[in-house]
């Protein structure tokens, strides 16, 4: 018996525009007062008409761009009838038979995981089931109402939670590389609800399915993976068990426990649901030219894995290369200190310093200035290496120039080999001991390198110091 | 003076201007009337009676409209003033804001004296599925006024009000102006903006004025268009202007659909509406015989179009938010939903929404070829004169088959009037006037010229 999961994966993210989807309300509602950034329209007041936010809808088309969706040019909004107690207007606007983009896919560890759609709606209030005067209610906060959302819909690509939950991972980055939205899956702001299912080739050589459940609730990428791991794992157990086989009718919807670690039946027969779709008559078709999209096009910025390529060809290690991109604001500072530099050793001394030194402080990309950078590491052989770090960190806190500092400080290295010379016969002279004793035995050096930095009043390289002085005794 | 509720709008403003009379009294003897005439009429809903009047002793006179008293019909909303759409589920209702076009005649000076009634949900073309009773015909109180906007014309015609807006989808502006004996001015879909109007059929609805005659119609209608930012479908230009006014139809072809004069018209109507057009020729303008699409197709995918739309547009009155849950919807309202609601579900959309929008496509493409064989397009408004009280009771269809004349042009966004053209048996008779898309001044100018040259607008009912 072979088994493998079959799993899609529906993902909504908040977009953060200033304002709602269809009204000029405040789009951000996480820790707002209840019911404060509401309107007629996204309370669905009776009367009241959307109008669309145009870049909202340009976002969506960005990342449906990145995921190489192509674009509908001509597409328009659906009203999704349902009636729920957070859904004011009892129909959702969103997109069905033609969303801005459709048919594009998303690679996770060499496998291509084919996007359906990335569509644009609009999110639903928040229900609060509290108890208020020892009376169990249920309290509608609509500050949620109506604030943008992209659905990312893919195909039934993925075999294992382990990739799904790499997907999901990189999809949020994507869209945070985007500036679309904080895709934050704690605070709400990214949710998914993966469908799982099983193939089953049997030791008969049959191929059976195992009904369709799409799991809901899910509130951490760790808890996406563990809740299509138990999804896989309870239907194996139940197809062992009574060989009921996916039918047109049998899907179910299933909540995620996180605290249980288990899902639990929410609704049986979802195949019947009738949205009754039709095209929202409030909204003329809207339509984006060749020339738009392109100007959308133009506004995605590089993105990681061109990058990390990028990085790699700078001489980064794996790892190095991997950090950097992996944040696009680390990113932005360490290209802008980069400043557009071939050089591999200036790569790595960024590199170095940022998961160095400057790991313990906030970065503010305003205080990143370059040029310090610049000197210092032109300089990084007259500085030992705890100076290097106490001026980059002296510099980038006070904004004063590295050099300034390092001569008030007195930390600039003697390079200048015929001043270590001085130095270096100065300290032969006077340890004749030391000298014999290196003549025997070359590891004794440290002794005479030690006597040479006293005499420089610690001032000379080191490492120059020691090799002059293994010239003049050679 | 006296009865100065009887003006129009245009001979108020002069009187308000000359200091003939004051807005408080304009204000006062539209009350007066009201107080005898609402008792067998039942025009309004809600009146707005002592705001009215202390609005009235503060109107500025400088305004377009200053002092000027209007009836609205109660499917716009009017913040603090009861707006209910005639159902029993919105009964109490107070709106937090004032629809676009409310709020524009507000601006210019107008004093809303009282909301008027409308087939609940404007769900009808008689005014009696009102939740709140019907409205009676000024001329024949055993009569219908017609609807959805029954309430804003008899309103008109009774003498309670200078001017009222109406909402029309499919008829609800002409029809009751033509039964009522009113002149009706229904723009291009998206010329008024739909922001804060009780929506019906989203893709039809369209607000407009109903007056005494078209002149005063199109100060109105001046004053209410518009882009609007709070609309989409709003048509992105300024405020409608009025044309000038033009003294003969010379050069102008009037299309006269022989389909527009099925078997069953009235024959009273359908002579009047002929007599109308031999004047119009007199006039100047070329009749020509039009064969158009048959208006029954306009029938069907209206009813499709409207029901869906209604069923989804009614979804938000659950009780959760109004007070009065769905039990609250009258027969009316509950049959659309039930109707839309199947017509949308999964396995029948293709069969009937689809092709009901298939269906409208074909009816705009035909009006694009009528429009190139003639300027406008002149019919009966209504097959028949107001029907008696009770004549829509039992009938699912009624207003479908009244509105049969007025739902092409609507699917197809056309503006249009009803201006009165005679009478039989006391009740009057509309003649409609369509004209292409965007085309409101050559409607104006040909009901203009039309009433210039008749008199049946000046007509009053004993009341």
């Amino acid at each position: 018996m072979k088994i493998t999961p079959i799993i899609g994966l529906e993902t909504h993210v908040e977009l953060k525009t200033k304002s709602k989807m269809f009204c000029g309300c405040d789009a951000s509602h996480f820790h707002a007062e209840p019911n404060t950034h509401t309107c007629p329209v996204c309370l669905g007041l009776p009367g009241a008409l959307p109008v669309p936010n145009r870049t909202a809808c340009e976002w969506d088309i960005k990342l449906g761009l990145a995921l190489h969706c192509s674009v509908n040019q001509s597409s328009f909004f659906e009203r999704k009838n349902y009636f729920y107690p957070d859904l004011p207007k009892g129909y959702q606007i969103t997109q069905y038979q033609k969303p801005f983009t459709v048919n594009g896919y998303l690679d996770v560890d060499g496998e291509r995981i084919r996007i359906n759609r990335a569509h644009m709606e609009e999110d639903t209030g928040k229900s609060q089931h509290v108890t208020l005067d020892l009376q169990e209610m249920t309290l509608i906060d609509y500050n949620r109402s109506g604030v943008p959302l992209v659905e990312i819909v893919t195909e039934p690509d993925i075999h294992s939670s382990a990739i799904a939950k790499k997907y999901l991972l990189k999809l949020q980055q994507l869209i945070r590389y985007l500036g679309i939205s904080d895709a934050d899956i704690e605070k709400g702001s990214m949710r998914c609800e993966p469908t799982v299912n099983l193939q089953i080739d049997t030791d008969d050589g049959r191929t059976v399915y195992t009904p369709l459940a799409e799991i809901k609730n899910v509130a951490s990428l760790t808890g996406a993976e563990s809740a299509i791991e138990y999804e896989i794992q309870r239907q194996l157990a139940e197809w062992q068990k009574n060989y009921v086989e996916k039918s047109a009718t049998n899907k179910t919807t299933r909540g995620w426990d996180a605290e249980k670690s288990v899902t639990f039946l929410q609704r049986e027969k979802e195949g019947s649901a009738d949205y009754r779709y039709f095209p929202e008559p409030d909204i003329p078709p809207m339509e984006f030219s060749a020339v738009e999209i392109e100007a959308i096009r133009i506004t995605i910025p590089e993105l990681p894995e061109e990058k990390m390529a990028k990085y790699k060809s700078l001489g980064l290690s794996d790892y190095d290369a991997n950090l950097i991109a992996d944040d696009i604001f680390i990113a932005g500072i360490f290209e802008h200190i980069l400043n557009n530099s071939s050089d591999k050793d200036y790569a790595k001394f960024i590199a170095n310093m940022l998961f160095g030194p400057l790991r313990t402080v906030q970065l503010d990309p305003k205080k990143i200035n370059r040029d310090s950078f610049k000197k210092i590491f032109e300089n990084r052989r007259n500085l030992n290496s705890n100076s290097i770090k106490q001026l980059l960190l002296d510099s980038y806190q006070s904004g004063q120039d590295p050099l300034t500092l390092a001569e008030e400080k007195n930390l600039l290295q003697v390079s200048d080999t015929s001043q270590i010379e001085k130095f270096a016969k100065q300290v032969i002279e006077a340890n004749p001991k030391a000298v014999a004793d290196y003549q025997k035995n070359p590891n004794s050096i440290g002794f005479l390198v030690g006597q040479l930095m006293k005499v420089s009043g610690g001032a000379a390289n080191p490492q120059l110091a020691r090799e002059v002085l293994e010239k003049l005794l050679k | 003076m006296a009865n100065l509720n009887e003006l129009t709008l245009t001979q108020a403003l002069v009187g308000l201007k000359n200091k003939d009379f004051s807005a408080a009294e304009l204000v006062a003897d539209c009350f007066k009337r009201i107080t005898v005439v609402e008792p067998q009429i039942s025009a309004f809903v809600t009146l707005n009676q002592k705001q009215a009047l202390k609005d009235a002793q503060s109107a500025d006179l400088s305004l377009p409209l200053g002092g000027i008293p209007i009836a609205v019909k109660d499917n716009f909303l009017t913040a603090g003033l009861c707006t209910t759409a005639s159902s029993q589920v919105l009964a109490g209702y107070l709106p937090q804001y004032t629809a676009t076009v409310i709020k524009r005649l507000e601006a210019a000076g107008a004093i809303i004296i009282g909301k008027t009634n409308l087939d609940a949900w404007a769900h009808g073309s008689s005014t009696e599925t009102s939740d709140f009773g019907p409205t009676k015909n000024p001329w024949n109180i055993h009569h219908l006024p017609g609807g959805s906007s029954g309430g804003s014309a008899a309103a008109v015609v009774a003498g309670e009000c200078i001017v009222s807006v109406g909402s029309e989808t499919a008829g609800s502006i002409r029809q009751p102006s033509a039964w009522s004996g009113a002149t009706g001015f229904k723009p291009t879909y998206g010329r008024c903006s739909r922001y804060g109007v009780i929506a019906m059929a989203s893709s039809t609805d369209s607000p407009g004025p109903i007056a005494k005659n078209i002149e005063d119609a199109a100060l109105i209608l001046s004053l209410m268009s518009g882009r609007d930012p709070h609309d989409a479908t709003s048509i992105d230009e300024d405020s409608w202007k009025i044309p000038s006014k033009i003294t003969n139809l010379k050069g102008l072809k009037l299309g006269l659909p022989t389909a527009y004069f099925p078997a069953n018209i009235q024959p009273e109507v359908k002579a009047a509406v002929l007599k109308a057009a031999e004047t119009l020729k007199e006039l100047g303008a070329e009749i020509i015989e039009l064969d158009v699409l048959d208006p029954k197709y306009a029938i069907a995918v209206y009813t499709i179009l409207q029901r869906s739309e209604v069923s989804s547009n009614l979804a938000r009155y659950t009780g959760l938010r109004y007070g009065a849950d769905r039990s609250f919807f009258g027969k009316e309202a509950k049959r659309r939903i039930m109707l839309g609601t199947y017509a949308l579900s999964s396995g029948y959309y293709d069969a009937y929404y689809l092709k009901a929008q298939k269906v409208r496509t074909m009816i705009v493409n035909d009006f694009d070829k009528q429009f190139q064989k003639v300027d406008a397009i002149i019919g009966p408004t209504s097959p028949t004169t107001a029907l008696p009280v009770g004549a829509s009771e039992g009938q699912a269809m009624f207003g479908e088959l009244e509105d049969m004349l007025m739902e092409p042009s609507s699917l197809a966004g056309l503006p249009g009037s009803s201006v009165p053209c005679g009478f039989a048996d006391g009740l009057p008779i509309g003649l409609q006037i369509t004209a292409p898309q965007k085309r409101e001044d050559l409607v104006y100018q040909i009901s203009e010229i039309f009433q210039a040259n008749t008199d049946f607008h000046l007509q009053k009912p004993k009341l």
